[in-house]
């Protein structure tokens, strides 16, 4: 009989044993890779997938005068908010209420609108208690709040904003600790001095643009709660140095977005302050003293060069444009031309106040001195131009200081004419009156014109003629500065230097000796310079039978030796006749400390007026103000 | 065949039966429910308070006729003085009024006082409250503003017929509004997690960032009319530091409170005249 033998181990077997080893090894290594090799990626995708971040940003620094006065700081501006991520077992309920009402009545169920209702319905409920507590009848914006649902689940819900603080006050104690109502606080810029030196200050818009330095979860899906980011002046030149560090949230969300979970937290912290060189006291005198008038007025520290008004009218109310500039305000200040800063892009003409450059050209190219003397018969024919001088009524002969004091056209013609455009634009330009001064200030204008022949024949207006020299040399013409540029030169003569570089930042330690204007020496003799000075001395206190008489003698302070020098220009712009009033000076002029430059426009001046009547009362004011701050007792003013 | 249940789980398995129970019971039962222990918890404590009172009065006694007389005396030159400033109130009341009809002035809110007793503490870390005996059957309501002698006592957080429980000022839950003395700018005064046997304290915020407070000058915080439920000017308690946030918006700090408010017999309930407070 034949058994069959069967065998426990067949050699057959191995290769299935093989196959099961290779597979479960496979399998094992698979597994190993995907939970140990892989482990940290599957972490950071799941991080990704259910986590989201929120970037606070962080209020800017606060901007100080030269005395430490606030010029520009935040304020709270207080919301009324809902969190709508811990409304959904609300928004479940109130969804089948609504759906079982629709098919009560028959209604055709669209599933997102009824959705969206009952989102709306439960949000109006809490505003309803709101509106209770405040006396209001705020209604809900169905679609603000379906987009804020689809867009922004992990930001609160504004419901009513920029509460007064009784509203705050009344909120914080009616509603419960936990609820899903609560008040937000965000900053907002803040402008305690109103519209003072608003163009100089600038103002802030929003941006979704927050700096994420800092703040964890860069790879995350970020909202962003509004920051800020300057616009104009200060607030858009430092935007760096104000903006604020930002902080973050990071939130644990659901499948739906709903956040239910705070996974770690950095709280924003403020800007940097910037401590300014204005003078609000001295900023609020030019403002007032400017009055309704369109102009600009500019004073300068003489040594330093540092800015103590920098005023240009009309201008606007900061706190207008903060947290947003309405729509009526734009307009308003559109309608006012208010929004150009006359001071450092408004270009004029500098009529007569540009003989002190035209007195130096002459004196250094040795074409006049002291004792030149011309007639002056009230006009001057040049070429087939005739100018008229209508500055002083007594005709003959003029001297240079008496020239200088009575602003005495026909005298700077002649002496124009004798030294030459190249000599006048070349003197101009060591100046630096063809160059914007680099003050720390964006939209400085480039545009200033210093002419001269090869100006007017790149321009194609022809060859140059004498008739254009006599023009520039009293400041007319094609001529063209800022009032920064007049107080920088005019702070630059008194220091009996070619440049001034005018700064805005405040540095109490800095020593004046070693500040480098980047300019050189004037190279005008001492006796010469004097000369100058003496009769701008006279246009301000000179007087004829005890009576003052200069041309500037509206900005006569008694007790300071004022060097000052007026101009009044015409010019057209866009059709219409224009009139600039100018006034620079210095004082006091045995030891300059500080230099104005101000215009005063007018679009229909009467025959009277001019630089004396209109420019010099404003810059007496400053002068007021500025020798009155340094010595409060006043005894200096009254007794000289 | 049917096991029987161990004789060692049955508890648990009853206790897993009730619990289901209760929570498959309707909410309005369950609050009923609540209501119910409430009410009848209530004379429960109420005459473990009168015994305690009981018990105060009869140590009264034990005073000597001497000690007697003097605090009698000391009563009535308290009752004189009180009665006289009865009297300005009265006559600064009439002058308020004659002010608030030539000004043309809304009238400042008026309330009718309750005095009630404390007949119950419940201090834990996470929230304090007292149970007095005035309920709504003494015309007490939800959210009226409870205090003493000494300032802010907090506020009625739920009435029942005789009693009414009050969130004393320093459970984390009570929010007010308030101000610092001469600076009508209102901050936000909160409760705080208070430990056992601790100094009561709570949590200032929303403090402007130029109130200056400095542990030798601490300034008082009071409650400010602005939130409508505290008139204004009753102590809150003492701010001897502030600190300001990262952000520099705002300064918050810890003021202290008065340590009686942990111990207080008598509280007044602040009924705003014109609601169901009105007599």
């Amino acid at each position: 009989m034949l058994f069959e033998v069967y065998k426990n181990f067949s050699p057959r077997l191995r290769v299935f044993y093989l196959i099961f080893a290779l597979l479960f090894t496979a399998l094992s290594v698979g597994l190993f890779y995907r939970q140990v090799i892989l482990w940290p990626t599957y972490l950071e995708q799941e991080k990704k997938q259910n986590h989201r971040r929120i970037l606070v940003p962080g209020p800017r620094g606060n901007i100080y005068d030269r005395k430490g006065r606030l010029l520009v700081g935040n304020r709270p501006r207080f919301s009324a908010v809902i969190y709508l991520s811990e409304l959904r077992p609300e928004f479940r309920r109130k969804y089948i209420e609504v759906v079982r009402s629709a098919r009560s009545t028959n209604r055709k169920i669209n599933r997102n609108e009824l959705q969206i209702e009952a989102r709306s319905a439960v949000v109006q409920n809490y505003l309803n208690r709101i509106n209770r507590i405040l006396n209001r009848n705020d209604q809900v914006d169905r679609k603000e709040v379906e987009r804020h649902f689809r867009q922004n689940l992990l930001l609160p819900k504004p419901l009513i904003k920029d509460l007064k603080l009784s509203e705050f006050a009344l909120l914080t104690e009616q509603l419960p600790v936990n609820f899903p109502v609560q008040i937000h606080t965000e900053s907002a810029r803040y402008y305690p001095s109103g519209s003072r030196a608003a163009h100089t200050l600038g103002f802030v818009g929003s941006t979704f643009e927050v700096p994420e330095e800092g703040v964890p979860g860069n790879d995350l899906t970020t909202v962003t709660y509004k920051g800020k980011t300057g616009r104009s002046g200060l607030e858009r030149q430092f935007d760096e140095h104000l903006q604020g560090t930002s902080g973050g949230e990071i939130w644990v969300v659901d499948p739906s977005g709903f956040q239910y979970e705070l996974a770690s937290q950095k709280l924003p912290v403020k800007g940097n302050d910037l401590s300014i060189t204005i003078d609000i006291d001295l900023q609020q005198a030019a403002e007032e003293a400017l009055g309704d008038n369109k102009g600009a007025l500019v004073a300068l520290e003489v040594k330093t060069g540092e800015v103590l008004v920098l005023a240009s009218k009309p201008d606007f109310d900061l706190n207008n444009l903060s947290p947003y500039i309405p729509n009526e305000v734009y307009r308003s200040i559109n309608e006012r031309g208010a929004w150009l800063n006359r001071a450092i892009a408004g270009l004029y003409p500098p009529g007569s106040s540009f003989k002190v450059i035209t007195a130096t050209a002459g004196l250094q190219s040795g074409a006049i001195d002291l004792e030149t003397i011309f007639e002056c018969q009230g006009f001057l024919q040049v070429g087939n131009r005739h100018f008229p001088c209508n500055n002083h009524r007594d005709r003959g002969e003029i001297s240079f200081s008496r020239s200088i004091m009575k602003s005495c056209n026909i005298y700077f013609q002649n002496a124009g004419l004798r030294t030459g455009v190249t000599q006048i634009s070349r003197t101009a330009r060591q100046f630096g009156l063809d160059q914007p001064t680099g003050i720390e200030l964006p939209n400085e204008t480039h545009r200033m014109i210093i002419p001269d022949p090869e100006y007017k024949a790149a321009r194609q207006h022809g060859p140059w003629t004498a008739g254009d020299t006599a023009n520039l040399s009293i400041g007319q013409g094609y001529l063209l500065v800022t009032p920064l540029q007049m107080a920088a030169f005019t702070a630059s003569f008194a220091r009996r230097e070619t440049r001034t570089h005018p700064t805005l930042l405040h540095d109490p330690a800095a020593d004046p000796r070693r500040i480098d204007h980047g300019g050189e020496k004037l190279n005008l003799p001492e006796e010469l310079y004097n000369g100058i000075v003496e009769g701008m001395e006279m246009a301000v206190s000179g007087r004829d039978r005890g009576l003052l008489v200069g041309s500037g003698r509206m900005a006569h302070v008694p007790g300071i030796r004022i060097a000052g020098k007026t101009g009044t220009a015409q010019t057209q712009v866009k059709g219409e006749k224009l009139t600039m009033a100018w006034f620079i000076c210095f004082a006091p002029i045995e030891d300059p400390k500080i230099a104005i430059a101000t215009v005063v426009e007018s679009t229909d001046p009467d025959y009277l007026y001019g630089g004396g009547s209109h420019a010099a009362p404003v810059a007496k004011k400053v002068l007021q103000a500025y020798f009155q701050n340094k010595n409060p007792s006043g005894n200096n003013l009254a007794t000289r | 065949m049917v096991r029987k249940i161990p004789h060692a789980t049955k508890p648990i398995v009853l206790l897993l039966g009730l619990l289901l129970t209760w929570l498959l019971l309707p909410a309005v039962f369950k609050s009923y429910s609540r209501a119910g222990f409430f009410e009848f918890q209530a004379p429960l404590w109420v005459t473990a308070a009168e015994f305690k009172n009981l018990g105060d009065s009869w140590a009264l006694r034990a005073h000597s006729k001497k000690e007697l007389y003097e605090t009698g005396r000391d009563l009535a030159r308290l009752n004189s003085a009180y009665e006289l400033k009865l009297q300005e109130i009265d006559a600064l009341r009439d002058e308020l009024s004659r002010l608030e009809r030539i000004l043309v002035l809304p009238s400042l809110p008026r309330f009718q006082y309750r005095i009630a007793r404390v007949v119950r503490r419940d201090q834990s870390s996470w929230w304090q409250q007292l149970v007095i005996q005035k309920g709504k059957l003494h015309g007490i309501p939800v959210g009226a503003a409870v205090v003493y002698s000494g300032g802010v006592v907090g506020r009625i957080r739920e009435v029942h017929a005789y009693t009414s429980v009050v969130e004393l000022a320093t459970s984390p839950g009570f929010r007010m509004a308030a101000h610092f003395d001469n600076d009508e700018r209102p901050v936000t005064y909160q409760g705080a997690v208070n430990l056992p046997f601790s100094s009561p304290r709570g949590k200032v915020m929303n403090v402007p960032p130029d109130v200056v407070v400095t542990a030798s000058v601490p300034r008082r915080l009071t409650s400010s009319r602005l939130g409508g439920v505290f008139p204004d000017g009753l102590t809150i308690g003492w701010v001897n530091r502030l600190t300001t946030s990262p952000d520099g918006l705002f300064q918050s700090g810890q003021p202290y409170l008065d340590k009686n408010l942990l111990s207080l017999k008598e509280v007044a309930v602040l009924i705003p005249l014109g609601t169901g407070g009105t007599p």
